[in-house]
């Protein structure tokens, strides 16, 4: 009867097997047009004019739209401040007293519409009857620019004079700054007796998920727009499209089919808003599935940022200070820089205790493509500086690499850089040491080699630590809804969870199937999944920052809890709905960054042991030791799946995946330019140790997993060369070139 | 643009289509012949997504032309399941865990159905160069390399 922690088979696998598993590019209706967008393809310019006549002339075109053509221009998760068309005559919406009170607080005027700021700014949509036609009329749209001075370094960006990309936010282009301000770093310097300065570069990181951005809309039974599509938080996808189209949110419907792989990359909208106009406009199905290429132009990337920091220590090994500015390249929009940021600012100092912080963290507006969410939300860039600080100053102090971090780590009570402490068992400790045995750190024992290898091939290992909230947070209130119903006259026959979490790929409808039947008291295959829905369910939350399992599984236990007590009652069916309300948090202090900003952490260590050729740069990965506190594992084979995953999308942030984006043009557009790590590129071995220190308010004890495993693996390879050749690498991707060009080879 | 009658056996079944001469065999399968299970990552032969068998070789989909596939005899991921019995490589993928968001699955369970039939005893090696074209992005390829010995093993105990 149990299903909590058991490796129960994924609920979607058979559809996904034998082909039957519809995404949204698969879906098809009756009398249904295509559309084809057409981005600006240039970094900053004001669109004078454009010229469609010849599109719609053409026959078979059924409707071209342009920036005039949408009712509230603009969009945006955190801060609409991108139009959805931009173009003259755009309908530029007014001053919004509702925009977030930080950051620059509210605007003075409305986003200007014909303005492009980036590359995959979208000029215009067009629908025809084919999409062939659609990408004949495309070719027709005239578009005349006036190219703008652009900014593309977010330190120049932050200079007085540079060009502005949002003047209606004010005189700058920062757009998030964050600042701690804990102890006094001065005075605990001059008494540290070792000091390591570091300055690093973290890169750009396409998701490449597999499955490029598509959707079909059209008006359901109830004359709702209706938005089929790839997305992570089907709510505030539909608010989004609503307010563009100046519809109430009821209006509108999103429905996720299966959806190939996200990563943070869908969090944000791409396809929707102008595909669900073409409907609303045209009373017909119309569908658009993007290219490989438009969707790298098309969808945010991982913030690239700069990393400044000094960190001091005791000569017996005790951190004392860490002083930090952090430089962010947020690209033309906001998205969800301000939440990246905040988890970076919170991760800076690793999961160590330091009493004196200080720390600036800033993100900036650039004429980019915008940066934004992705797997692990500005802890990977954070912590490939703490750890690398943390193996500089080991070595500096002649300490174990791993001593020193089990001596410094966080324990319950101690205050994190916001100057309190971590809500729930700080578990840190038993995952460095999870790490530590399972490795055999002690031992210094060597993976056996494989057989004679030419004198230029050495061999390094390396280990390094992270954690990462769960949840947005921040002072947002967490919550997630389901219901659950249970059927059956004596007996239970069935129970139905409906819950709009996005599976991803991640498991979670699985997970959440796990938690109803755990929770009935049933057999997992007597529960039958309802997903996804934005018009028949309520609100889930978002699939992102690690939070769904947390907050959906306390969303479905307390659902199937009210049900099965309705049940108890003689209730036939028994139903109930129930939100989880997470514990409340606050935001940073403005001046301090004082807070108690999350309501539950995650911990994870990670020991890599990788050979190097010093002839060629070629780095091989030997062995991955992966200790990942999940707090209870709800399905451990989705565990190890998660972990082996994010190790694997991790190796290709560190070494394969050289993302180029060049005066705002991104030359890296296709999937053999922009290397994702191919079955020949993994690791020889992973090994997940799963580490369970139950967190007292996730269900049944678990925590948040999705990003851990992607955490802290660069720096544990950086030490791993580093203990190979007696280099430090302070940035990455370690392509050939780079790595030969570190070793002074060429 | 020039339309061409062709016919092929696609799944077993024999089909007859009228094609334009620039359409690929993947728009043919999922838009002449309605079957979707075979993805679209591309369109340039660097994913692996749309791989299906041609004539018993494993071919990007997106590369080959239809008009080229007159006569030839195409397997995609709707092909592999018997009436009553999954292939061995379903049963085994799902069983070892290498599928997450499945859109990549397709074409990794046609490139080890290829291999398999070719070599039913494959090594760790053996297998990772047969998947060499398929990218996936969520699982880090080893409980596919896993799915593929298990199914393998799969495959000797039913024959």
């Amino acid at each position: 009867m149990k299903s909590i922690g058991q490796s129960l088979p994924r609920v979607d696998a058979r559809d996904k097997v034998t082909g039957a598993a519809l995404y949204s590019g698969d879906l098809s209706m009756p009398g249904m047009l295509h559309m084809k967008t057409l981005f600006a393809g240039r970094p900053h310019a004001r669109v004078v004019s454009m010229d469609t006549s010849a599109a719609e002339a053409l026959p078979g075109v059924a409707l071209v739209l342009t920036a005039k053509d949408v009712p509230v221009n603009e969009y945006g998760l955190q801060r609409k401040d991108q139009p959805a068309l931009c173009g003259p005559a755009a309908l530029t919406p007014g001053p919004s007293p509702k925009e977030p009170p930080k950051n620059g607080g509210g605007r003075e005027r409305g986003v200007a519409g014909d303005i492009v700021r980036c590359e995959g700014d979208l000029v215009a949509a067009v629908v025809a009857e084919t999409e062939a036609i659609a990408a004949q009329a495309r070719g027709l749209i005239r578009v005349e620019y006036e190219d703008l001075p652009a900014v593309f370094d977010p330190v120049e960006a932050m200079q007085p004079g540079a060009p502005l990309l949002h003047p209606e936010f004010g005189d700058t282009n920062v757009c998030v700054l964050d600042k701690i301000r804990k102890g006094d770093v001065e005075a605990a310097f001059a008494r540290a007796d070792v000091i390591v300065e570091g300055e690093y570069r973290t890169p750009f990181q396409e998701h490449a998920y597999l499955q490029p951005e598509a959707g079909i809309a059209y008006l359901d039974e109830e004359g709702r727009i209706a938005v089929q599509c790839a997305g992570q938080w089907t709510h505030a996808d539909r608010d989004g499209i609503a307010h563009a189209l100046g519809l109430a949110n009821e209006q509108v419907r999103v429905i996720y089919p299966a959806i190939g792989g996200a990563f943070g990359g869908r969090e944000d909208l791409s396809v929707q808003i102008v595909l669900a106009l073409a409907a609303m406009r045209l009373k017909r199905p119309v569908k658009i599935v993007w290219s490989r290429q438009e969707s790298i132009v098309g969808h945010c990337k991982r913030h690239p940022m700069t990393l400044k920091t000094k960190w001091g220590a005791t000569k017996d090994g005790k951190l004392l200070a860490a002083e930090t500015t952090i430089i962010a390249d947020g690209g033309a929009y906001l998205y969800t820089s301000n939440k990246v940021l905040g988890n970076c600012t919170i991760t800076a100092t690793g999961p160590y205790f330091i009493p004196n912080v200080k720390e600036d963290v800033y993100g900036v507006y650039t004429n980019n493509v915008p940066s934004a969410a992705f797997r692990g939300f500005g802890a990977p860039q954070a912590l490939f500086m703490a750890e690398s600080q943390m193996n500089k100053l080991a070595e500096k102090l002649g300490m174990d690499p791993v001593a020193f971090r089990h001596l410094n780590a966080l324990r319950d009570g101690d205050t994190l850089n916001v100057g309190t402490p971590a809500p729930g068992p700080v578990s840190i400790v038993q995952c460095i040491e999870a790490a530590r045995d399972r490795f055999h750190w002690d031992e210094r024992r060597r993976t056996k080699d494989g057989g004679i290898r030419p004198s230029s091939f050495v061999r390094g290992r390396g280990f390094a630590a992270g954690f990462k909230n769960v949840g947005f947070s921040f002072g947002y209130q967490e919550n997630s809804w389901a219901r659950v119903e249970i059927h059956g006259k004596t007996g239970i026959e069935q129970v139905v969870v409906w819950h709009a979490g996005a599976e991803v790929g991640q498991g979670t409808h699985t997970v959440l199937a796990q938690f109803a039947a755990e929770t009935v008291g049933v057999p997992f295959e007597k529960v039958t999944m309802v997903t996804s829905d934005s018009a028949t369910m309520g609100n889930p939350g978002s699939a992102s920052a690690s939070r769904l399992t947390f907050m959906a599984g306390n969303a479905v236990k307390g659902a199937a809890e009210a049900a099965l007590a309705k049940w108890k009652a003689g209730e036939r069916p028994a139903i109930a709905e129930y939100t989880y309300l997470a514990p409340k948090t606050t935001p940073f202090d403005k001046e301090t960054g004082h807070a108690m900003p999350n309501l539950s952490y995650a911990y994870v260590a990670q020991a890599v042991e990788l050979e190097l050729d010093l002839e060629t740069g070629f780095i091989k990965i030997l062995r991955v030791v992966s200790a990942d506190d999940v707090g209870q594992a709800i399905n451990p084979a989705l565990v190890e799946g998660q972990i082996e995953g994010g190790v694997v999308q991790a190796a290709g942030y560190a070494i394969t995946e050289n993302f180029i984006s060049k005066n705002g043009r991104i030359l890296t557009d296709q999937l053999s330019t922009y290397l994702i790590p191919t079955v020949l590129d993994i690791p020889d071995a992973v090994e997940s140790v799963i580490v369970e220190v139950a967190e007292p308010n996730g269900p049944y004890g678990a925590r948040g997993l999705g990003e851990l495993p992607l955490l802290p693996l660069a720096p544990a390879i950086t030490a791993a060369i580093h203990d190979a050749t007696g280099v430090w690498f302070d940035d990455f991707p370690l392509t050939p070139e780079r790595v030969l060009r570190g070793l002074g080879k060429i | 643009m020039a339309f061409h009658e062709i016919k092929l056996t696609v799944n077993g079944g024999l089909e007859q289509v009228r094609i334009p001469s620039n359409m690929t065999l993947l728009r043919m399968l999922r838009e002449s012949l309605a079957l979707t299970g075979t993805k679209n990552g591309c369109s340039a032969g660097e994913c692996g997504a749309c791989t299906v068998l041609l004539n018993g070789e494993p071919v990007n989909s997106c590369m080959v032309l239809a008009v080229e596939c007159d006569g030839a005899e195409v397997v995609t991921v709707e092909g592999l399941a018997g009436d009553q019995q999954l292939d061995p490589v379903q049963e085994a993928i799902i069983h070892s865990g290498g599928v997450q968001c499945g859109f990549c699955t397709p074409g990794v369970l046609i490139s080890s159905r290829a291999l398999l039939d070719r070599n039913p005893d494959p090594s760790e090696e053996e297998i990772s160069e047969a998947l060499v074209g398929n990218l996936c992005r969520c699982t880090g390829y080893i409980r596919i390399i896993e799915g593929v010995k298990e199914a393998a093993r799969i495959q000797t105990a039913r024959s």
